[in-house]
């Protein structure tokens, strides 16, 4: 088990080296950004509870991933990764909960502490025999593979909808639609495979255009039912809901275009914190899908043809 | 047609394919042979686009990629994706909309399963569909007869002979000799990234003789079996 953290520390250092970057300043410019992001979010916004619980939860979601679950099983057996898991899950959640606790939030704290041990120790596994539905088939892949990874955040998600309706918690009702658009944003974190780029018969103008297209209209689909509860039942905070919507439309099209800017490779380290400080200052988004639009061009010129 | 000339490849200092001259006619089959590591796939992946070169590929249909199916050696599917939606995904990238799909299932994959559950020849088959069913004109098959069963290898030969039929480029790589002699009307030789000779189908035999003189030797006999 220590070797396995060593080497995930490795792997951690390497990846943020690749980045040009010193791996110790990173993590103390890393620690310094997210407590003052932290701070100036509860002075901005009173969401922030649910956005801290929100931006933990993706990234417990991330750690969660069956293939990796599957892995430590493999290796370490039942038990001794249950205790990675748990101890992965505390690593994360800790700098989120401690946050939190600071900011008097002791029911989001202990939801979280809750969630890190549940993603920890059980896996949201689907029988391999079984098809999960889905409204995406026509255009695969991104929505099609990410509902079926993460279908269970969406029941979750109309729930909490529900409850926001029913206690009359407009800003609970926020929350269910971000903790959607942030469960879309994951499907585009990773690079598919080069072939998969190359298969189109398109222009890298189009090939974006196409992606985000269909994200968009999927997108709303999924972000549909809370759309329309909330408007319905919040109507004279519909400026607010339209502008969430907007919002969270607008950070789909980015991560889309941050994704191919960096193309193949994953997003590099400024380039996410750049994504993740957008969070607390959306204007930022208007300069920045033009910047990542450019860089996206220029990458996909290697595997499109630019041509008509 | 396709023509390939003065074609080089290096990864840094390593020279993995040197001046590969090659033109491909339509209506003909090409078999390209070549131990492990003698550049097949790397041509192959330049000839795509999907690696970059020096030299020149020029086809009469342009971009040559949007008009070209490519069969991997190892094609690489999404986890939470059926057979039909890779179809789907890979027809939609050529702009290729309302294919019946069950219909052209002559495999019978179980195409509303997850293909990552498929095994290592079901994978094949439903890369060969898919890329059948894009209506490409030049076809790069990279190893398809490995891991198909006998049958799908029979079905496989006839849709390669009737895509010769249908006026189309084809390439393929195979390690099996016999499939490349049922099926293509010249083979060319790579040995060590070089082109070392192109044989026509009448001299089929004495190649095969040549290069299992040349890949046997006197190994066996070193290993002394008892």
């Amino acid at each position: 088990m220590k070797d396995y953290f060593y080497l995930q520390f490795q792997i951690t250092n390497r990846k943020i080296k690749e980045t040009g970057i010193n791996p110790i300043l990173a993590y103390i410019l890393g620690l310094v950004a997210f407590l003052l992001i932290s701070a100036y979010l509860f002075q901005k916004t009173e969401f922030a509870n649910y956005i801290v619980l929100l931006t933990c939860l993706s990234l417990l979601s991330k750690l969660s991933e069956n293939n990796r679950t599957d892995f430590l099983i493999a290796t370490f057996g039942d038990r001794l990764k249950n205790k990675i898991r748990i101890l992965e899950n505390g690593m994360v959640s800790i700098p989120f909960v401690v946050v939190l606790i600071y900011k008097n939030a002791w029911l989001e704290a202990a939801l979280l502490c809750a969630i890190a041990i549940l993603f920890a120790v059980f896996s949201f596994k689907t029988n391999v025999n079984f098809t999960l539905p889905t409204p995406f088939s026509k255009r695969p892949f991104e929505f099609l593979v990410g509902f079926r990874k993460t279908f269970y955040l969406f029941p979750m998600a109309y729930f909490l909808t529900l409850i926001a309706i029913q206690v009359g918690n407009f800003n609970l009702g926020i929350f269910s639609m971000m903790l959607i658009f942030g469960t879309v944003l994951s499907f585009f974190a990773k690079p598919e495979q080069a072939y998969y780029v190359w298969v189109h018969a398109y222009t890298p103008k189009k090939f974006l255009l196409h992606k985000i297209a269909t994200a968009t209209q999927y997108t709303s689909i999924l972000v549909a039912p809370i759309l329309v509860g909330l408007l319905v039942f919040y109507p004279n905070e519909f400026h607010i809901v339209l502008l969430f919507f907007l919002i969270g439309l607008l950070f789909v099209w980015t991560i889309i275009l941050a994704k191919y800017s960096a193309y193949p490779n994953e997003m590099s380290l400024p380039e996410g914190m750049l994504l993740a400080f957008s969070v607390y200052f959306p204007p930022l988004l208007l300069v920045m899908i033009p910047f990542f639009y450019k860089k996206s061009i220029h990458k996909l010129k290697m595997l499109l043809d630019d041509q008509d | 047609m396709i023509k390939i000339n003065g074609l080089h490849k290096t990864y840094g200092n390593n020279e993995v394919l040197t001046d590969i001259n090659l033109a491909f006619s339509k209506g003909h089959v090409y078999g390209i042979v070549g131990e492990n590591g003698a550049g097949k796939t790397t041509l192959f992946r330049c000839i795509t686009g999907l690696e970059s070169y020096t030299g020149t590929i020029i086809s009469d249909l342009n971009p040559l990629k949007n008009h070209l199916g490519l069969l991997l050696t190892d094609p690489f599917f999404f986890s939470k994706m059926t057979g039909k939606e890779y179809i789907r995904l890979l027809c939609n990238a050529r702009a290729k909309t309302n294919i019946r799909i069950e219909e052209k299932n002559i495999f019978n994959l179980p195409l509303d399963q997850y293909a990552s559950t498929y095994s290592t020849g079901m994978k094949k088959k439903l890369a060969i569909t898919a890329i059948l069913l894009q209506e490409n004109e030049y076809f790069i098959f990279d190893e398809p007869f490995n891991g198909v069963d006998i049958q799908s290898n029979i079905i496989l030969t006839e849709i390669i002979l009737k895509l010769k039929e249908l006026n189309k480029i084809v390439l393929i790589s195979s390690h099996i000799f016999s499939t490349l002699s049922d099926t293509c009307d010249e083979i060319h030789l790579l040995r060590k990234g070089a082109q070392i000779k192109s044989v026509q189908k009448s001299a089929f035999k004495d190649l095969e003789q040549e290069m299992r003189a040349f890949t046997i030797g006197n190994s066996i006999e070193k290993l002394d079996l008892k």
